[in-house]
């Protein structure tokens, strides 16, 4: 199956070499959102960008271990939500792969898949663990005055945490795709871990003469 | 006949999407144990040629290589980098980039290379104490690698390497963030080394350094090999004269107006000049 | 000064002594056990345990500090929406104003919130007692790639060294000029001339240092020798055996009616 060529990628050197550094774009991405005061998380630039450059293993993996080492650290309340972060770092990887990133339809689609992801990822483990809320202000007070007028709890608690993943993923996405072109070309296909032709050519072997 | 350590054989190399080669034409022969000084002006291919040695030119630039590089017996194209670490070494310019960014001290720096080669526990410690006395930099073994200056770091990075006991040793200018005594110290280490039979190839711009130290130096310009033979020789060739340099005593020597051939040494040009050094 | 990430506290209770495997075990099942567990009381009971081993292993003070702060703003949360909204309410406890409290909701959120301070206190009590390099080492030990072990060991250097970066590239833009403060709109537009820099030298370094990993060997398929040793017995093994064994037979329990 097509999706399956996504993770067919030997994992060289400098692809293990990049999942710390997009790791670490992970923790200054929502570091800078905290320093200029924007109210958003913005926590998952760097697992995105990796999924793009370099696809669904190192995406995934950035975002895994970006969440475990928050968890043990800063915020052990976030733990659950590990596999949420390595399934979006495996969708921007297999988006990646697709090429979804490089045309305004793809872009949409981007977006839209990472924000289902994230919010039906999410929601289960909200009701499992935390009372069907997502821990935000705004968010919940939505969850509370639905659940009061009659909604189902599944749905209130799914508008709940979509409230903030909306907002949140669209920023994510956008800047991680400016990023992503914002980079010299020569980064593009240095990173590109699958051998395509094209604009972005990655390493190929060398001829023996 | 001297076992050839480092064979070039009509190299040429181009980065991926470069207009036009690195190096061309290169046919180099390197026997085991020699010190080789590599010089030249930059963009010379100096670096390159380091690198197709080390064979992260083909693997790991991708690109086109001509010719065969062939490294104590085996062909570059025939083995992967991580492989031929084993026995050759390759010291980069920049210090800080060079160490794993994972060990938060400096002897477990230091013992990292050996431990990605399987060496016992016992072996690794016992490396990592020799090195590190080596290079002078037992006195830092608790610190953390981030806090060191750039000359230490570039002791580190060279430890790192000593300590996975390389028969061939390349290194890409290994003092230039060093000062006068770290660089003195580094050379010391170098010279027992190549005592030991270690293979040195070493790219470095300052010439007198190179003259006092490499009984062979290499010349390149424009990605070709310009000269080839003792320091006296490359530098009494014009085209070294005038692209590469010279170093300074010659230099003195020369407007001077000393009859050929110049001194290339410290100790030469004090005999030419008619002071001997005692 | 490198290596600002790790909460770990010097120290030589019966927790820093102990294998790092076991204290892992042990935080996981806490958790688990916590979110399994039907009713407060045996929640609290786990709590109270959690607790003990936290003043065992002399990090009360810092564990208060930390803690706190994640904690208070979930639980009023949870108590405010909660005991407002729940559908299982329906008996009143208070109310203020028009805003009505029940006890079930009440209830719920204390649950919730129960469980949630057991597990921000398991995972802490392991941070605060295990050294990062000790967790990565016993990982390694008992089989994660060396490769990953030097993606986590690797991460916690960069993370504060790129932290460290973003402030400085904040500086040098302030200093050209970008604004950083005033409206919503204006601090939106100076987020990505913050990042894109940051991105980018993040970035350059990548390809020199995996040159330089390769030119060490790293990624050759030898046997992994042990740096170090953990002092492991038998004491040991039987409680991560019983702890580990204890989360799938509470779930059991669950099922034939543990209330």
């Amino acid at each position: 199956m097509g999706i399956l060529n996504a993770f067919k990628v030997r994992m060289n050197t400098l692809a293990i070499v990049l999942i710390p550094v997009c790791i670490a774009i992970d923790w200054a991405g929502h570091a800078v959102a905290s320093t200029l005061k924007l109210p958003l998380f913005l926590d998952s630039i760097g697992t995105v960008l990796g999924g793009l450059l370099a696809g669904p293993w190192v995406g995934g993996l950035a975002g895994l271990i970006t969440n475990f080492i928050s968890s043990g650290t800063v915020d052990p309340i976030a733990a659950p939500y590990s596999v949420i972060s390595l399934a979006i770092g495996i969708a921007a990887g297999i988006a990646g792969y697709y090429g979804w990133h490089k045309t305004w339809p793809g872009r949409v689609a981007l977006y839209i898949l990472i924000v289902l992801v994230a919010s039906i990822g999410s929601t289960p483990l909200n009701m499992g663990l935390y009372g069907g809320q997502s821990g935000l202000p705004f968010g919940d007070s939505l969850y509370a005055g639905m659940v009061k007028g009659g909604w189902p709890t599944w749905l209130a608690s799914y508008i709940d945490e979509a409230s903030g993943d909306i907002p949140d993923k669209l920023i994510t996405v956008v800047v991680a795709i400016v990023i992503f072109f914002g980079l010299p070309n020569r980064y593009r296909a240095l990173f590109s871990v699958w051998r395509r032709t094209g604009d972005e050519k990655a390493p190929a072997p060398a001829p023996s003469v | 006949m001297i076992e050839p350590a480092v064979v070039f054989e009509d190299v040429g190399y181009a980065y991926q999407e470069a207009p036009r080669e690195a190096v061309s034409d290169i046919n180099l022969r390197i026997g085991a144990g020699e010190w080789v000084g590599i010089t030249g002006p930059t963009n010379a291919g100096k670096s390159t040629l380091c690198l197709l040695a080390m064979g992260l030119a083909p693997h790991f630039f991708g690109g086109t290589l001509r010719g065969k590089v062939t490294v104590l017996g085996t062909e570059s194209r025939a083995i992967k980098v991580i492989e031929r670490s084993t026995d050759v070494g390759l010291l980069f310019q920049n210090p800080f980039t060079q160490i794993s960014g994972a060990r938060e001290r400096v002897d477990e720096e230091v013992a990292f290379g050996p431990e990605c080669h399987g060496v016992a526990q016992a072996e690794v410690e016992e490396r990592v104490e020799e090195t590190m006395r080596l290079v002078g930099i037992s006195a830092l073994a608790a610190r953390h690698p981030l806090d060191l200056s750039g000359g230490q770091l570039q002791r580190l990075a060279l430890a790192g390497l000593l300590a996975m006991r390389p028969k061939v040793l390349l290194l890409d200018e290994p003092t230039s963030q060093l000062d006068p005594a770290g660089t003195a110290a580094i050379f010391e280490v170098l010279g027992g080394l190549h005592e030991s039979g270690t293979t040195i190839v070493m790219v470095e711009h300052r010439l007198e350094t190179l003259c006092e130290l490499c009984p062979r130096i290499v010349a390149m310009v424009g990605g070709r090999v310009v000269a080839d033979g003792t320091p006296q020789d490359v530098f009494g060739r014009e085209v070294v004269q005038e692209r590469v340099g010279l170093p300074v005593y010659t230099r003195l020597a020369r407007s001077a107006a000393l009859p050929a051939p110049w001194p290339v040494r410290l100790a030469e040009s004090a005999k030419a000049f008619g002071a001997p050094i005692a | 000064m490198a290596g600002g990430l790790s909460l770990y506290q010097e120290g030589a209770s019966l927790l820093h002594r102990a294998h790092p495997l076991t204290k892992g075990v042990l935080m996981l099942s806490a958790i688990a056990l916590a979110f399994i567990a039907p009713s407060l009381y045996w929640i609290l009971g786990i709590a109270l345990i959690l607790l003990i081993l936290v003043i065992v292993a002399g990090v009360l003070r810092r564990l208060i500090a930390v803690a706190l702060a994640l904690l208070l703003p979930i639980t009023v949360l949870l108590l405010a929406v909660q005991g407002f909204a729940n559908p299982a309410n329906h008996t009143v406890l208070f109310a203020i104003g028009p805003v009505v409290y029940y006890t079930e909701g009440l209830y719920i959120a204390a649950i919730a919130s129960l469980r949630i301070t057991c597990l921000v206190v398991a995972t802490f009590l392991f941070s605060f007692t295990t050294r990062p390099a000790d967790i990565t080492e016993a990982l390694m030990q008992r089989g994660l790639s060396p490769a990953m072990g030097y993606v986590v060991q690797s991460a916690l250097q960069i993370i504060p060294q790129t932290l460290d970066m973003a402030v400085r590239i904040q500086d040098a833009q302030r200093s050209r000029g970008l604004e950083t403060g005033g409206s919503l709109p204006k601090r939106a537009r100076a987020y990505i001339p913050l990042m894109l820099p940051l991105v980018l030298s993040s970035l350059v370094a990548t390809q020199e240092r995996a040159m330089a990993l390769e030119v060490r060997g790293f990624g050759l398929p030898v046997k992994r020798t042990n740096r170090y040793e953990f002092a492991d017995n038998a004491i040991q093994r039987i409680t991560r055996w019983a702890l580990a064994l204890a989360v799938p037979a509470a779930i059991v329990a669950r099922f034939v009616g543990w209330r």
